[in-house]
């Protein structure tokens, strides 16, 4: 059967209900073994519902993935074939098996420990088996997480010819359980490929109805609701719906745009039966036919409807302090830009990690990892190697946009294939194999080239953006006027957003802030709707918002006031501030006062090397404190309190180190939370007290491998290794580390800790010291390191 | 939630302090404010049957490993077994400011260690109000004494967790989101005795985890606790 014609058809479509609820599980019983022990029991489920009705059953594979299967015995592909086979044996030949994807039952990183390559892996392994017992679509349901959902989504896509349905869970706040919200997952979804979409699970259909209702404004495709039959009574376990009640929602859900009913848990055959008998004599509404112009990370929608910023910080061009930090796979600097540019109001960030002696491939993933742990602002992936780019597109939830593909024949075809697999927006630079040509009309002509090849490919207009390129106005002749010119050109006759790198018009000239807000002024009134710019830089950001309110995007000038208000009354973030004449550098570490701790260290620079500030002033002033936290006069607030003081120190020290060309700390210190473990934040107390005592420390994070951690202590050469556990089930894990350290690396010292640990079971598993606090950890490190 | 349902001084026990400065309050109290308005408390929770026999006792068929839990719901021919989050949004929140500044993530980890129990605890008051028992085990979790934390997965696939809150449980048996707990409160119209509730405060003299434990009490302190 036709499972595509189907969907295409001017009719509604009936699914099935639940499954768990019609097999009347005992506790401890795993659906997914019954598919080959008991098959008939499945099969007379898929009957009942195709008997009542539905169109589409799906296969009992919901929780079949090595993942959740691992330890039961089952193998995947075996019970996965099996429930295939069991349903198309079961039911009518017009009634279509659907391969069913549930959760991997992990949470992706950040927020847990599964990557998106054993999701994706996990979710192959189904599909190849799905497709091949003749599945006839594949459902993705039940989706928390946008990112897993990608991987399931990818998994099928890659492995599979068959049409994709895709169902997320929402709560009634329109977010999903790790806050994904509906216009992020409508936006990636369509953009990625899928044939209709929807919501399934966790409420009724009555809280259900607005979600699906806001659903469908943000997608052109057709609209599927599975709800529950209520909520379940803690009691008896009963769902609290009927199904006549179930059933009288539907009309309103078919007003809504709802082309595809079934039901989740709770629901039975009945349910069906009802649901078709409540929308007898309806037809469909035609689909909503506009999409609205969005990009989006797994948790934040950024709407192209005026002008947005996208924040440049995170790029090493003519940059050292950046450049060092990629070399030293220092991804807490990458961080600390993206926080403040989210802070600064950019809308959207630019990750380009583009630098000599950097695997681009290797390294973009995980700079875009690393900062999407730290901001939900969506991305912009900047690379001109395309191994990178697939590799970041890959693990990015949302839909992202790439810079840049150009009028070159070689990028065209290496580029745009990517923007239509994964579902990204994409640049498109107005130059080609003869350079930057020099009138508006030639840009424009290659801008159009780029816009057909797109189109050819599938790639909706809206998604390429054209970035008509800023020549430097100190070289004279025309061409901030040619600029600005195909800019209004793209922007009126394409209508296609632009982008523009602002800030390189002004190079070579005095007072560049000044050039670069007048001419970010009159480019955005000629059609400039993505300025890249530094959203930190003097001006740029009111100018922008000053732009916003004068041309009609920020009705009752609410945004622009709340950003001046929000300017004179900066947030207490940090401890007020009291700084006297008579502060001392080693004073303000002493107080916890930062951001004094910070100019005193830029005053100290004038006449101090950054070696002797550490020695004679910052660690000094670390010792007081420690020594009183020890004698219980001081307690670990204020600790941190003064090892944060330190680091805002440190941040000037090791500026200043970088153009000077030296990187020198005192010894490099490997530290990681064991593999298994995914609480980190009592390592990373410790990595703060180890920099501000000048340590240079090499974090691999959470959940670290064995090997990984050993891998890298003997590729940095470090005499110390700091491992963190805070699980008793993690020891485990941490003593093998340490076994393998000593097997491949004997001259390498340990230095363990952790809530569950003790000396004795340190001493145990064959640790060289127990360090019962981050203090203790900087004193052995100290010992190791020859102070 | 509001900064006012939380035990101030319980963030202060997480915060391994018995007083902050003015400065350090003023931050307390904004980062309080703040990881209030991040917090989704999420509850579920289900009346099950509990079974004893030789094997140990079983809490909706589920056979629970370990004496502990056994003793601890001596008496009891009924459980609730529970699971509450707070949530992804504040494992964000809070690695978010480890990445930008210390102070504030342990302040944020210490409140949601405090909110956590608070919602716990609303709940539980809440059960106490509605079942119509006599009397109350307090909540016993895996991980307490011998009832092992491999456990977890069994607990939370009961209750369906993953698809009603959102909580999940990793390979190696760690609750995430972070900030949330699973228990079993035993139900019966008989006095029971549940001294055995380690990580509790309660009764800390038999408890395997007691040194290093930050809610260890003083000896004298410790009485077996019927509710």
């Amino acid at each position: 059967m036709n499972f595509r014609e189907l969907l295409k058809s001017n009719s509604f479509l009936y699914l099935d209900g639940g499954m768990g609820t019609m097999l009347h599980l005992s506790p401890g019983e795993l659906p997914e073994r019954l598919n080959l022990t008991e098959p008939e029991r499945v099969a007379a489920v898929h009957r009942a519902y195709a008997e009542a009705g539905s169109q589409v059953v799906y296969a009992n594979t919901f929780g079949a993935n090595p993942l959740k299967l691992e330890g039961t015995g089952v193998d995947t592909a075996e019970t996965v074939q099996a429930a295939v086979r069991l349903a198309k044996a079961a039911v009518p030949a017009d009634v279509a098996v659907a391969l069913d994807l549930g959760p991997t039952g992990q949470l992706l990183q950040p927020a847990g420990s599964l990557t998106f390559d054993a999701a994706y892996e996990a979710y192959k392994t189904v599909c190849i088996a799905g497709a091949a017992a003749g599945a006839d679509l594949v459902v993705i349901e039940t989706m928390s997480d946008l990112l897993e959902t990608k991987a399931a989504l990818l998994a099928a896509k890659e492995n599979t010819d068959l049409p994709i349905l895709v169902t997320m869970t929402f709560t009634e706040t329109g977010r999903t359980f790790t806050g994904c919200p509906i216009s992020a997952m409508a936006v990636t979804l369509e953009a990625l490929g899928a044939a209709a979409i929807g919501i399934n699970c966790s409420l009724g259909p009555n809280e259900i109805l607005p979600l699906i209702q806001s659903l469908s404004k943000w997608t052109t495709l057709p609209l599927i609701a599975k709800a529950n039959a209520g909520l379940p009574d803690p009691v008896t376990g009963e769902y609290s719906i009927t199904p006549e009640d179930f059933a009288s929602y539907m009309p309103a859900f078919a007003e809504a745009g709802v082309k595809v009913f079934g039901g989740c848990c709770g629901t039975t055959p009945d349910f069906i039966a009802a649901m078709r008998e409540v929308l007898r004599g309806r037809e469909p509404v035609t689909p909503n036919q506009h999409r609205p112009l969005a990009v989006c990370s797994g948790i934040r929608t950024v709407m192209l409807d005026m002008p947005r910023v996208i924040g440049e910080r995170i790029n090493p061009t003519g940059k050292k302090r950046m450049k060092q930090a990629l070399l030293d796979l220092d991804f807490d600097y990458l961080r600390g830009e993206a926080i403040s540019q989210t802070d600064a109001d950019a809308d959207i960030l630019d990750v380009n990690v583009g630098t000599p002696g950097i695997d681009e491939a290797a390294v973009l993933p995980q700079a875009v990892q690393a900062i999407m742990e730290v901001t939900d602002l969506p991305l912009q992936l900047d690379s001109s190697d395309p191994a990178a780019l697939e590799a970041a597109l890959r693990i990015y939830p949302g839909k992202p946009i790439i810079n840049s593909v150009n009028g070159k024949a070689a990028s065209i075809a290496e580029i745009l294939p990517l923007v239509k697999h994964y579902g990204a927006c994409v640049v498109g630079l107005t130059l080609d194999e003869n350079g930057i040509p020099n009138s508006a009309e030639e840009r424009f002509a290659i801008g159009r080239r780029i816009l057909d090849a797109a189109l050819e490919l599938g790639i909706p207009k809206e998604d390429l953006f054209l970035d008509c390129l800023t020549l430097t106005a100190s070289t004279g002749g025309d061409g901030p006027v040619q600029t600005l010119r195909a800019v209004k050109m793209v922007h009126e006759e394409l209508g296609l957003q632009t982008v523009l790198g602002v800030s390189n018009i002004s190079f070579g000239l005095p007072n560049r802030p000044l050039i670069n807000r007048s001419f970010l002024s009159i480019a955005m009134q000629n059609g400039l709707t993505l300025p890249i710019l530094n959203p930190m830089a003097e001006g740029m950001m009111d100018t922008v918002r000053a732009f916003r309110m004068l041309a009609g995007f920020d009705p009752n000038c609410e945004a622009y006031i709340a950003a001046c208000q929000n300017a004179e009354n900066p947030q207490a973030a940090a401890p007020v501030q009291q700084a006297s004449s008579s502060l001392t550098l080693e004073g303000a570490v002493i107080r916890g006062l930062r951001q004094d701790a910070a100019k005193l260290t830029e005053q100290a620079l004038q006449t101090m090397e950054p070696l002797d500030i550490v020695n004679q002033l910052l660690i000094p002033a670390l010792d007081t404190v420690g020594a009183d936290y020890e004698k219980g006069t001081v307690f670990l607030p204020q600790l941190i309190q003064a090892a944060t003081a330190a680091q805002s120190a440190f941040g000037v020290l090791k500026a200043h180190m970088a153009d000077q060309g030296n990187a020198g700390g005192k010894g490099k210190i490997v530290i990681a939370t064991v593999q298994g473990d995914v609480h980190d934040i009592g390592k990373n107390i410790v990595k703060l007290l180890l920099e501000n005592y000048g340590f240079d420390v090499i974090d691999l994070g959470k959940d670290v491998p064995p090997q990984k951690i050993v891998d890298t202590a003997i590729a940095q050469r470090v005499s110390l290794v700091g491992l963190s556990a805070l699980m008793t089930t993690t020891v485990g894990a941490m003593e093998e580390t340490i076994k393998l350290l000593h097997a491949q690396y004997p001259e390498c010292k340990t230095v363990v800790g952790g809530a569950v640990l003790t000396a004795d079971y340190a001493e145990q598993i064959g640790a060289d010291c127990y360090a019962k606090d981050a203090k203790a950890t900087v004193d052995y490190a100290r010992t190791i390191y020859g102070e | 939630m509001k900064p006012s349902d939380l035990n101030r001084d319980e963030i202060l026990m997480l915060l391994r302090t018995p007083a902050l400065d003015a400065e350090l309050e003023t931050m307390l109290d904004e980062c309080t404010e703040e990881l209030c308005k991040a917090v989704q408390p999420r509850t579920i929770w289900r009346m099950l049957p509990v079974g004893h026999s030789d094997e140990g006792v079983r809490v909706g068929g589920l056979l629970l490993g370990g004496k502990d839990i056994a003793l601890h719901l001596t008496g009891c021919k009924q459980a609730v077994l529970l699971a509450a989050t707070l949530s992804a949004p504040v494992d964000a929140l809070i690695r978010r400011a480890e990445a930008s500044d210390m102070m504030k993530a342990l302040m944020f980890d210490a409140v949601a260690g405090a909110a956590i129990e608070a919602v716990c605890d609303e709940l539980e008051q809440s059960l106490h109000e509605s079942l119509g028992f006599r009397y109350y085990t307090a909540r016993f979790s895996a991980g307490y004494g011998d009832f092992p934390l491999n456990q977890q997965k069994d607990l939370i696939t009961m209750l369906d967790a993953p698809r009603k809150i959102g909580l999940t449980v990793t390979q190696h048996n760690t609750l995430l989101p972070m900030k949330s707990v699973t228990a079993i409160i035993g139900l019966s119209d008989q006095p029971v005795k549940d001294a055995r509730r380690y990580c509790c405060g309660k009764s800390c003299g038999e408890c395997p985890n007691r040194d290093g434990c930050v809610y260890a009490k003083n000896p004298e302190d410790e009485k077996g606790s019927t509710q």
